[in-house]
């Protein structure tokens, strides 16, 4: 029977350095995947390759520990990464601990941060690049879709997806709970650290109308600009730009505080108490501690945030025991259904060959009767049929009992041997 | 009808008590039972506020059906409110407000204030006034979920309320918008039911003094958030100090009812 097996190597079992060798570029995807299809033991696969995994989806014709074995073999040969280095990362799966595996990576549950969407994202990107190759066929391609299945269930039922895990997330995030939609806000960055960059770019991706830097120097605060897609301001401009903004970013390098409680007291009063949002991600900070009491100020200092970043993940892994049920759950259904798909094969020879004769003995009752068969020559093709079909059966049920009861079971026919059944 | 009262009551309760649960974090699925409930509720009030009218205890017959009808109307504009807005965590201030105007309003002896009693003016006062509490309810109530969220917000607490709430500025906006639309309607009910007492020529009451603060309130938060920029906090708490004020006039109202 066709199995899946997964090999790969992942943030659990290796460190940066290798996974970084091992990873595959995505131009590579595509020959990896006809070189690993072509070998003889693999009948389907998939290559999943991110920043802290790289995995190998395979279904197995006959021989599940052979096709890993090749795989393994295959990994150390396509990357610049010696066997043995690899071998000692490397795990794998075969089969219902394979199909276990891939629901858990799609639901996020093997993530490094549990609950985290991007992982479902890639795994698509890498279900597109297979389904383009041509490499997937039918056990492995509706594991995937299954997973994607489960993975869409675990985010609806369980919270494991809730609270933003991550520094800057937190930071929308709260922006969100001040201002509601932050389409049409404005949003001064002070400094240019990548923590800044990365939360301004999160805030873009909300729609905010208009990204400001400002840096002490302006090349610095060019540079940002130009990657966040953002607009520098002279430093000079801060207490008109704090005034007008809605959202702040500071991350500066510098060793005093720059907004302190009279600039903030100033910039309320300007803006005529308009809310405020500011986030302090330097150290040591930018944002005086007195000037986010003031009223219509939220000041949040990289501390806070972290805070809430820990606060979400435990929630997050609290969840994650439903999650596993539901991901148990799936997996034996998709077992089972592996099963049934084992017995298409065997119900489609036995149609066919059931066919074949019948339509070979009705040539030879033609053949022998003419357009018009008689009725005694109906009765004949009939028997010949039966005779036919019933042959190498009978013959095998002669030598196995197992078989008979079998045969029992499948025509239904009734009452068993006294002697053997029933106490 | 009691049958109808009954149901309302009981209906707005279990209401109130999901979005509680809500609130205090319990379970996340309990908003959507109170959103859902909430309509039900509305429908078998104005079931019951129908029968009531058809009894010939209709809305502007008396004081105390004007309360009852106020209940209704909050909730009814709450509902308005609902549609553009997510507020599931506002339900847990507006139903327990509607429910004890309610209830007030049915505690309190029927009276000889009758329809003979009001003139046209006076049902137009207490009509108006109606409608102009029942959005101040509305008012406050957000206002009341602002100050709460603030005060978690500020002191960077951000489970429970601030993540189950509603974003800051739209309590603050939905308030303002609320207090905006209330504020004509209760200027021409005081001044309406201020001739309509001059008429009957009844002295000074201590509840004229208090509507007058209430209506003061009103007036400086509007002024004040055009002006001055007030908003947030400031505005919040003046929304309730202006509710609270209007609200002990009804109580004073009723207490009269009461007495007499």
């Amino acid at each position: 029977m066709a199995e899946l097996v997964v090999v790969g190597l992942s943030h659990h079992t290796a460190p940066v350095d290798v996974r970084e060798k091992l990873a595959f570029p995505e131009e590579t995807v595509a020959l990896a995947l006809k070189e690993l299809g072509a070998l003889p033991s693999i009948a389907e696969v998939l290559l999943l390759s991110t920043c802290n995994r790289v995995e190998v989806y395979v279904t197995a014709r006959d021989d599940a520990p052979r096709a890993a074995a090749d795989v393994r073999r295959y990994l150390a040969a396509a990357r610049p990464v010696a066997a043995e280095v690899i071998e000692t990362h490397l795990y794998e799966r075969l089969g219902p601990a394979a199909v276990k595996h891939v629901f858990r990576v799609a639901s996020s549950l093997d993530s490094l941060v549990i609950g985290e969407p991007q992982i479902l994202g890639q795994l698509k990107a890498a279900h597109a690049l297979a389904a383009e190759a041509g490499s997937l066929g039918t056990l492995l391609g509706r594991c995937l879709e299954r997973a994607f299945g489960v993975a869409k269930r675990v985010r609806s039922e369980t919270s494991i997806a809730r609270g933003a895990a991550s520094v800057s997330s937190v930071a929308v995030d709260l922006a969100q709970r001040v201002f509601g939609e932050l389409e049409g806000k404005q949003v001064l960055v002070i400094g240019a650290g990548k923590m800044s960059s990365l939360a301004a770019r999160k805030l873009a991706d909300e729609g905010v109308a208009e990204l400001l830097v400002i840096n002490r120097s302006p090349e610095k605060a060019a540079a940002l600009a130009a990657e966040i897609g953002g607009k520098a301001r002279p430093w000079e401009s801060l207490p008109e730009l704090l005034a007008a903004a809605d959202v702040v970013i500071s991350s500066t390098g510098a060793q005093r505080p720059i907004i302190d409680r009279a600039l903030m007291k100033q910039t309320v009063k300007a803006r005529r108490h308009r809310p405020l949002f500011v986030i302090d991600i330097a150290v040591p900070r930018d944002v005086e501690p007195e000037a986010g009491k003031l009223d219509g100020v939220y000041l949040f200092d990289i501390d806070d945030l972290e805070r809430v970043v820990a606060e979400n993940r435990k929630g997050r892994e609290r969840e994650s025991s439903t999650a596993e049920h539901i991901v148990d759950a799936e997996a034996a259904q998709f077992l089972a259904w592996q099963r049934a798909q084992a017995a298409v094969p065997v119900i489609k020879e036995l149609r066919e060959r059931f066919q074949g004769v019948a339509a070979a003995e009705a040539q030879k009752a033609i053949a022998a009767a003419g357009a018009s068969p008689s009725p005694e020559a109906l009765q004949r093709l009939a028997e010949s049929i039966v005779a036919k079909l019933l042959h190498k059966p009978l013959m095998a049920i002669k030598q196995d009992d197992g078989l008979a009861q079998a045969a029992r079971r499948l025509f239904d026919l009734g009452e068993t041997k006294p002697e053997k059944e029933k106490p | 009808m009691d049958f109808l009262f009954a149901a309302t009551a009981v209906l707005y309760a279990l209401c109130a008590a999901t979005s509680f649960a809500y609130l205090a974090g319990v379970s996340d699925k309990a908003a959507l039972w109170s959103r859902r409930l909430l309509p039900l509720a509305f429908l078998v009030h104005t079931a019951e506020i129908g029968a009531r009218g058809v009894a010939g205890l209709h809305p502007v017959s008396s004081v105390r059906e004007a309360v009852g009808f106020a209940a209704w109307l909050l909730v009814g504009v709450f509902l308005l409110a609902q549609l553009r807005r997510r507020l599931d965590a506002v339900i847990a201030f507006v139903v327990p407000a509607a429910l004890v105007l309610m209830v007030a309003a049915r505690m309190t002896p029927v009276g000889d204030t009758g329809i003979s009693g009001l003139g046209v003016l006076g049902r137009i006062h207490i009509s108006l006034a109606a409608v102009g509490l029942a959005i101040f309810a509305l008012a406050t109530a957000v206002a009341v979920l602002y100050l709460l969220e603030e005060r978690q917000l500020k002191r960077k607490r951000i489970g429970g309320m601030v993540r189950r709430g509603t974003a800051l500025d739209t309590l603050d906006r939905l308030a303002h918008r609320c207090v905006q639309l209330g504020f004509p309607i209760f200027t021409v009910s005081i001044i309406c039911g201020a001739v309509w007492s001059a008429r009957l020529g009844a002295g000074f009451r201590p509840e004229y003094a208090i509507a007058a603060v209430a209506w003061a309130a009103f007036a400086a938060l509007l002024v004040a958030r055009v002006t001055a920029g007030w908003r947030g906090r400031r505005a919040a708490l003046l929304t309730i100090v202006g509710f609270a004020a209007a609200l002990a006039v009804m109580g004073a109202y009723l207490l009269r009812a009461a007495l007499d």
